[in-house]
């Protein structure tokens, strides 16, 4: 026995730079096979890295890659077999047809049944369109048609980065139950996405990235009860003596006060203290307005992160130590 | 096979391989038709009309329109080769392929077979079309067609056509390395385009040299007789040229050097976006 046996990908001490640029700093991820496991992090952390050099389309830089209890290097590209993928935008023929095109990349890597183009084209909702040309498809049509094409040979890993992209509430919904039932037969579905809340829904274990290295691994429950937090509301000009009280609940790096809702703060205690928070206020004659127990994933990843969401017109970005926005967005981090 | 097949079946679904088929052919035709057309164009000297009816005259007109095929066709198939390797990179679909667990150096022979396929097609089918445009043009000009079925001329056109096929496969070649390496498809045929032309004005400062380069080896391979004059759009330079054998083999070395430079920067590349 191994560490890394049972494991549908397993990387240990992985490493990549661009340049100057180190953008995986020593990840070590372990994806239990049969599982959806969500690997989170914010822009810049890695993740679509980590995708490239999941599917052999680049090659680390120190480190190593299990693929399927097997050893995934620049000569093995066979492993990929048994790997579907959608990695970073879906790219297509333009000129072909969703169906085509299916059938065009159904003649790369591993053998394609009959009758599964067909199939998948009626499971992403495409079968309508099936005939036109991609590049008549909207965004959301792209995607489906990525993530029928990363279905084409039945794999037993799926490799998704940020599926949801463009999709529709309904198509949300459908993407979700259809990665759940592909776990509940037994494969294994590695997901990088920005939707939280999602990611609640769908993950049985989360993957929390930051500037290169995972500073979270594991079922998302244990992880929310091990990480919980208590929220308060005080009034605006209470809000310095309630983190000065509560300080001396939890220690001064338990508590923070956010920018985006002024006169909330967190308290980094499991959820069944709650009364202490609410007593300890009561103590210092600070009545608290508002009181909510508990952890999501969102609260658990702007934690573990060190960022917060800040309101900035209509966009929001995170603002990150060491790892900014990289897709050129000059979104201003505030970190309380 | 099956990957080959595939390639053929994206070429033929391509618009840029139509266009390039139908520009070439059209070109063609217009100036042979309008060379038959007006042959007989009042002020013209006996000199200047035994020129432009040589267009159309048989057996001559089957080495002037396989000239003009290999001299703006290799134009054609150097854009056209980094057209479709340029895509590859351009909209992903190389990342896809890669990501399936296919070998890449293997992905990009293939590829390459499949378009050289297309460009030696296209050779015959535009050369079908030149001997009918020159037939129309003969009948325009009143001239006869009888050398058409010279068997002399007919017998070595099989081997020309092998030369001049494995010359603009070569030259397709270069443009597909190119875009390779660029990563780019208007990178790959805006280079092609540029090493072109840069060949043709470097023929007039440096013929020693240029005679060795892919351009030029591809015509001196051929050696049809003709002269590819800037009328028939030939590419219009006389450098200094080999011996045709020569030539061919210069030639066959610069399709392997490209498709082996193409092959092995892919196999290295890491593929992102």
């Amino acid at each position: 026995m191994t560490e890394t046996d049972g494991l549908a990908v397993a990387t240990r001490g992985l490493r990549k730079s661009y340049g100057s640029h180190l953008a995986l700093a020593g990840l070590d991820l372990s994806v239990p096979r049969g599982t959806v496991y969500g690997f989170l992090g914010p822009n810049g952390a890695g993740k679509t890295t980590t995708m490239r050099l999941l599917t052999g389309l680049i090659q680390p830089d120190a480190g190593s890659i299990e693929l399927l209890g097997k050893p995934f290097g620049r000569h093995d590209r066979r492993r990929l077999y048994d790997v579907g993928a959608l990695i970073e935008s879906p790219a297509f023929y333009p000129f072909l047809s969703g169906r085509q095109n299916l059938r065009e990349l159904a003649a790369n890597g591993a053998a394609v049944t009959p009758g599964r183009i067909e199939e998948l084209l009626e499971l992403t909702g495409l079968r309508d369109r099936a005939r036109d040309k991609v590049s008549t498809y909207s965004l959301g049509m792209k995607q489906r048609l990525g993530i029928a094409a990363a279905l084409l040979s039945d794999p037993t890993l799926l490799l998704l980065d940020e599926p949801a992209n463009g999709l529709d509430p309904a198509g949300i919904v459908a993407m979700r139950e259809t990665l759940r039932h592909l776990a509940s037969i037994g494969k294994t579905v590695f997901v990088s996405s920005h939707l939280l809340a999602e990611m609640q829904q769908m993950a049985g274990i989360v993957g929390i990235v930051a500037a290169g290295r995972v500073v979270r691994e594991g079922p998302i429950q244990e992880l929310l009860n091990a990480e919980g937090i208590v929220r308060v509301r005080v009034a605006l000009d209470q809000v310095a003596a309630a983190a000065a009280a509560l300080a001396a609940l939890g220690g001064p790096d338990a508590v923070s006060t956010s920018v985006a809702e002024p006169g909330w703060l967190s308290v980094r205690v499991t959820p069944d203290r709650m009364g202490d928070v609410n007593r300890v206020l009561g103590e210092a004659g600070i009545w608290a307005t508002g009181l909510e127990s508990g952890n999501d994933l969102e609260m658990l990843f702007l934690g573990l992160t060190g960022g917060e969401p800040v309101a900035q017109g209509e966009g929001t970005f995170f603002g990150m130590a060491g790892a900014g926005p990289s897709d050129g967005s000059t979104g201003t981090g505030v970190t309380s | 096979m099956k990957l080959f097949m595939s390639g053929l079946r994206k070429l033929a679904r391509r618009l840029a391989t139509w266009l390039t088929f139908a520009l070439l052919a059209g070109l063609l035709v217009l100036i042979i038709v309008a060379v038959g057309a007006t042959s007989d164009r009042p002020g013209r000297s006996g000199a200047e009309r035994a020129a432009a009816i040589s267009l159309v005259t048989f057996p001559g007109a089957y080495d002037q329109i396989l000239a003009f095929i290999l001299g703006l066709g290799g134009l054609f198939a150097v854009i056209y080769g980094a057209a479709i390797a340029g895509s590859e990179w351009t909209w992903g679909t190389l990342k896809n392929a890669v990501a399936r667990g296919q070998s890449r150096s293997y992905y990009t022979l293939i590829t390459f077979a499949s378009i050289a396929f297309v460009i030696a097609l296209g050779l015959v089918l535009t050369f079908a079309v030149g001997v009918v445009a020159a037939l129309i043009g003969a009948n325009l000009a009143g001239i006869s067609t009888t050398g058409l079925t010279d068997s002399s001329t007919l017998g070595r056109l099989p081997e020309q056509f092998l030369r001049g096929g494995i010359a603009i496969v070569m030259e397709g070649a270069i443009g597909f390395a190119i875009a390779m390496l660029a990563r780019s498809q208007l990178a790959g045929i805006a280079a092609g385009i540029g090493l072109y032309f840069a060949t043709t004005f470097a023929a007039l400062l440096l013929p020693d040299v240029v005679k060795y380069l892919p351009f030029s080896v591809a015509r001196a391979a051929v050696a049809t007789g003709a002269t590819s004059g800037p009328g028939l759009g030939g590419g219009g330079f006389q450098a200094a040229s080999l011996d045709a054998n020569t030539a061919l083999v210069l030639v066959v070395a610069w399709l392997v050097g490209a498709l082996a430079v193409a092959a092995l920067f892919t196999e290295r590349a890491e593929i992102s976006g």
